[in-house]
């Protein structure tokens, strides 16, 4: 599947990408794509983690292939609101 | 008063750094002149080989090393004044221009002489994996602090990578989300541009030797 597809179904899920931050973004989902994550994943993976429910509010779910630390996640949660 | 942020550490040390960078970048635009008037004097009419230097601003240089932070691309607040902009590799920069492509050989094969001990880094074409523009960083006898980077380019590519590095690559409301979409188009524009220029050097070759 090419990057192309993988975008073309993020997108009809909701999400945007962001450019400045370079990631995915839905914020009713409440739930972020690192490109990276979207370069290495196969469909099945990225269908199964669109599937994943979103956290509850004030909290944001990172599908990276590396989680961020404690404190990278609470930066990334604050610029993110 | 308020903890510093890495921004705030980083933003100081670019204007420590910013005396050494300017001689690195007037080091460096002065070597690549003088190697390459072998070839700038002799150039035809139409041939072009056009040299251009420049330092990273000061947000530009703290954006490039924040994106270089892994998938979450922020600097971690914990981390404070660890970071810094001389892990860059592009500070400061020299980019040769060259046309046709025999030209762009050759400015490369002088330049890659002289500068035999950077690191080679060149951009390739994410299809056909050849050379786009090879892309060399090293020091300078002016500092050891302050990394270069020197370019050489085929004309017509570096000059669609202008356009595309300040309307994709750069933030800019009206374009977000276009960079991936993008990447099937840019890859295209490659091909093309490539196939120009070895289209009009059979073109030369063929009228050279009748």
């Amino acid at each position: 599947m090419t990057m192309k597809e993988k975008m073309q179904i993020l997108e009809a899920a909701g999400y945007r990408y962001n450019f400045k931050r370079e990631f995915y973004i839905n914020r009713v989902e409440r739930k972020v794509f690192s490109v990276e994550f979207i370069e290495d994943s196969k469909e099945e993976r990225l269908r199964a983690a669109l599937a994943t429910p979103g956290p509850s509010a004030g909290d944001w779910d990172f599908k990276f292939n590396t989680a961020p630390s404690p404190s990278v996640r609470r930066e990334l949660v604050s610029i993110l609101g | 008063m308020a903890d510093r942020k890495p921004e705030d550490w980083l933003r100081e040390e670019y204007f420590v750094l910013l005396p050494q960078v300017r001689r690195v970048v007037q080091n460096l635009e002065t070597r690549v002149r003088h190697e390459l008037l072998p070839l700038t004097v002799h150039l035809k009419n139409f041939e072009r080989i056009v040299i251009t230097s420049g330092s990273k601003d000061c947000e530009s240089a703290i954006d490039t090393l924040r994106r270089a932070q892994g998938e979450s691309k922020v600097f971690d607040p914990n981390r404070g004044g660890t970071y810094t902009l001389t892990d860059l590799r592009d500070l400061a920069g020299v980019r040769v221009l060259a046309f046709p492509r025999t030209r762009w050989i050759e400015a490369n094969d002088l330049l890659r002489a002289v500068f035999s001990s950077w690191e080679s880094r060149p951009m390739q074409d994410p299809l056909s994996k050849s050379i786009l523009v090879h892309k060399y960083n090293g020091y300078c006898s002016s500092t050891d602090q302050i990394r270069a980077e020197l370019q050489i380019s085929p004309m017509l590519i570096g000059q669609f990578l202008d356009i595309e590095h300040s309307a994709i690559y750069k933030p800019s409301p009206e374009l977000e989300g276009a960079k991936p979409m993008m990447r099937d188009h840019t890859n295209a524009v490659f091909s093309a541009l490539q196939a120009f220029d070895a289209e009009l050097e059979r073109l030369m070759q063929e009228r050279n030797s009748t």
